[in-house]
């Protein structure tokens, strides 16, 4: 069966986290993407973990090839103008090209998008980078990470005023790549109703706030400053996580909301508990007496199996679930029965684990077509099917430090 | 003017906090996205906190921000005219978000197969937090569930402390977000093709793929990490990534090497003007400098580790969040002030984007509220600051009649009736 997005043509020169993950929602969904990378500046991802076996190479990370599958991959040093020369010629085949370096570098190589659409009139580019092509701060150097902690997102992780409690990792990267991958395919679907491309600069910092949009618009409003609370909730109680008794040496702890009486009253009755106390009588008491309440609900569970109390629990109608550690996911049977988890054969490192996808279609379902490309791995098909080089030319190239 | 980009494309919600999300993002890109409620109101209006505290169907904050934009109709789904009115809206639309129990819409007649008999166009994307298949499919899951279930809340909070969840629940905003791109390439071969077809977005799955580098680290590393506050790696690899100053935290990670070492030198030539940097991290050759990354970290690492962190910290605490980071956008050091959304409210960056926009509730509220604007700037077709969030059924009579041709008398015997 065909895929969804067969025959849409991306030039890549995205790296890192956004742009590479953007583009992966349309190769997976059958677009033929290719990578342009350079040894001369390598995508700093594939300088980092985890690597096959824990050694390191610049082939052997898993946190690049995450973020690569079913793309080709082609190296380029841009800095060179003959590169530049090749990426003019490569530009008319794209319907999409995509990038992320910080706003200087595309404008001083002449291949920003006024440059690119002479070359290709109905071009649809997308700029992605962390705060965005214009503005005072639009050169900020950095990562992800940071992003997570600029957009507001360490300010709401913690266990009270003063606590900081990061989320892990680059945070906003997995917010903006389903804004900016919506954007291109709507913008495709403009492009087929008026035969007009477009360029679209996305600050990761802008689409990263739409996460806080409730927060932003009450600061405005009335001057509140949301911060971290715990697991405090003023919708459910018990709302939080519980210890339960270890399992193999490992902690074990319930995630669990309750929503109402009805859901407390099957609470009660799976923990075999008894609630004589009269701060628990309401839902409303309940919200407001919290500490006692989770001592209440930790005493309870201290000693119970976790996932015999999720069981029991998801039976009354109750809201729960393990809190699960990175073991735990690759052992989840509901992500098993969504077929989430995928052995994909990589040129270097061989059989590896990759993320499926989040979502399915019935009809034309998207899948990993292929294993990220090791640095350069389809130079040859790529200079020689699309731009006619021949081989000794490619060689020559690559003697010059153009592919390279 | 709304953006172009989906003009003429109509989304109907069913969705609460799993998936309005997605029929935000549509109506942002143009789409005529209509939320059918039930009598009561969708549950999202009773989402807290509230504006100014009060409670009030139109006063939910979430409310307010995710469903601007768009259409809202009445339909009493336990109702067989109720029924009817969404089935004909479909038949009338292009896609269809939802984030009913698994299988409740199917029961009713307003399921995929259904619909789709009747509009073979449509897209029928279905939020679900577990997905359609596995032993928990039908399992309830709060967003706070599905940050456990996904695995972010285990790495989040303190050894020996509870497992933190964010102050604003996350999971549905990735759920509905990823139904709104899975959506739209469902709808690249329909052009073509004239057929839809049904999405199924699975919310454990979203936060999964939130985890980074995370989930091959048991796998090829032979262990999988724990929760480490404010650092960040194993226990005697650690490294301080969050740091105090007089007004609240820095985030930095300092590192060396290629991608670090630029950054880390222009931190410690700071210090050491201030008279912060010890002699030693002056001389420092920062650019070989990976402990614990591409080396193991000895002894001697370790202590300078830990005396770097501390002697950062002190420095850090002669200055407010945003003097070092005006400062460190000057020299180029890699770190960012955790910003409140105070912080945000008032970053010169985003007013010179002009990112904020003004959304009036005069009818509603009395008065106008400040949102964040545009995810992403387009040259030909920008998107525009929405309308604001509807009044329960406010477009019943706009909806049902104009879309649907309904007369006013069958109107009112609907609303009777308890249909609408």
């Amino acid at each position: 069966m065909a895929y969804a997005l067969e025959g849409i043509k991306v030039l890549d020169f995205a790296w890192v986290g956004v742009g590479p993950i953007t583009t992966k929602y349309l190769a997976d969904n059958g677009a033929e993407v290719i990578r342009i990378e350079s040894a001369a500046k390598l995508d700093v991802l594939r300088l980092g973990p985890p690597w096959k076996d824990a050694q390191p190479g610049i082939n052997r990370s898993q946190f690049y090839a995450s973020y690569n599958s079913s793309k080709k991959g082609i190296t380029l040093n841009l800095g060179h103008p003959k590169a530049r020369e090749l990426v003019r010629r490569m530009v008319p085949w794209a319907d999409i090209v995509v990038e992320s370096f910080t706003p200087k570098a595309m404008r001083g190589w002449e291949l920003d998008y006024e440059h690119l659409r002479e070359l290709k009139p109905d071009l649809i580019m997308l700029s992605t980078c962390l705060q965005g092509q214009t503005g005072p701060n639009a050169l900020y150097p950095g990562f992800g990470q940071l992003m997570a902690a600029l957009s507001g997102f360490y300010h709401i992780s913690g266990y009270g005023p003063g606590s900081v409690c990061p989320p892990y990792g680059a945070y906003t990267d997995f917010i903006a790549p389903r804004f900016s991958a919506s954007a291109l395919l709507a913008a495709l679907d403009y492009r087929r109703r008026t035969g007009k491309g477009q360029y679209i600069d996305m600050a990761q910092y802008e689409a990263a706030l739409h996460n806080l949009m409730p927060a932003l618009v009450d600061y405005f409003a009335t001057g509140r400053v949301l911060g971290p609370m715990a697991n405090a909730s003023e919708r459910y109680a018990p709302h939080g996580a519980y210890r339960c008794e270890d399992e193999e040496g490992n902690e074990q702890w319930l995630a669990l909301a309750v929503a109402n009486d009805a859901e407390w009253r099957a609470m009660l009755e799976v923990l075999g508990a008894k609630a004589s106390d009269a701060r628990f009588d309401t839902h409303m008491t309940r919200v407001e007496n919290r500490e006692a309440l989770d001592s209440f609900v930790s005493e309870a569970v201290r000693h119970r199996q976790v996932q015999d109390l999720v069981a029991k629990l998801q039976a009354a109608g109750v809201s729960a679930y393990r809190v699960q550690n990175c073991v735990d996911l690759h052992q989840d049977e509901n992500l098993e029965a969504f077929d989430f988890w995928h052995w994909l054969e990589h040129k270097e490192m061989g059989p590896s684990p990759y993320e499926g996808l989040q979502h399915r279609l019935s009809r034309t379902p998207g899948e990993l077509r292929s294993a990220a490309p090791i640095l350069g791995q389809h130079n040859e098909e790529v200079f020689r099917g699309m731009l006619g080089l021949s081989s000794e030319e490619i060689e020559q190239l690559q003697k010059e430090n153009v592919i390279f | 003017m709304a953006s172009e980009l989906l003009k003429g494309f109509r989304m109907l919600e069913l969705a609460d906090e799993k998936g309005s999300f997605c029929g935000k993002i549509f109506a942002d890109l143009g789409a005529d996205v209509i939320k059918v409620e039930p009598v009561g109101g969708c549950s999202t209006r009773r989402i807290p906190p509230f504006l100014e505290d009060i409670p009030d169907s139109d006063r939910s904050l979430y409310f307010i921000a995710y469903q601007a934009g768009k259409r809202s109709v009445t339909a009493n789904l336990e109702t067989a005219d109720g029924r009817a009115l969404v089935t004909e809206l479909a038949r009338q639309s292009d896609f269809l978000v939802e984030s009913f129990p698994l299988g409740y819409l199917d029961s009713i007649g307003l399921g995929y197969d259904e619909l789709s008999r009747s509009n073979q166009r449509l897209i029928y994307a279905s939020i679900t937090p577990f997905g359609d298949k596995g032993p928990a499919k039908n399992y309830k899951a709060a967003d706070i569930v599905t940050w456990a279930s996904g695995g972010m809340m285990y790495l989040m909070g303190e050894e020996g402390r509870p497992p933190l969840q964010m102050s604003l629940p996350q999971a549905g905003m990735h759920a509905g977000a990823e139904a709104a791109v899975a959506s739209l390439i469902a709808h690249y071969p329909r052009q073509t093709s004239g057929l839809g077809q049904k999405v199924v977005v699975n919310m454990q799955a979203c936060i999964v793929w939130t985890l980074m580098n995370e989930q091959a680290m048991p796998i090829f590393h032979g262990d999988f990490l724990r929760r480490t506050g404010v650092f960040v790696g194993s226990n005697d690899t650690r490294r301080k990534m969050v740091f105090r100053c007089s007004d609240g935290h820095i985030s930095i990670l300092i590192m060396g090497g290629p991608v670090g070492a630029p950054s880390t030198i222009a931190l410690v030539n700071w210090m050491a003007e201030k008279g912060f940097a010890a002699d030693w991290m002056k001389a420092k050759d920062w650019m070989s400098w990976v402990p614990g990354i591409l080396m193991a970290m000895t002894q001697k690492d370790r202590e300078e580790i830990d005396e770097l962190e501390d002697r950062v910290e002190k420095f850090f605490l002669t200055m407010t969040k945003q003097e070092i980071y005006r400062e460190a956008l000057k020299r180029r050091i890699l770190l960012a002030p955790v910003a409140t959304v105070a912080d945000a409210a008032a970053d010169e960056q985003l007013k010179a984007r002009k990112f904020f926009v003004q959304v009036d509730h005069q009818d509603t509220l009395g008065r106008s509220l400040t949102f964040p604007g545009a995810f992403a700037k387009f040259s030909a077709t920008p998107i525009s600051p929405p309308r604001r969030a509807p009044r329960l059924g406010e477009h019943n009579r706009e909806v049902y009649s104009g879309l649907l041709g309904l007369g006013d008398e069958r109107l009112s015997r609907l609303r009777t009736e308890g249909a609408i």
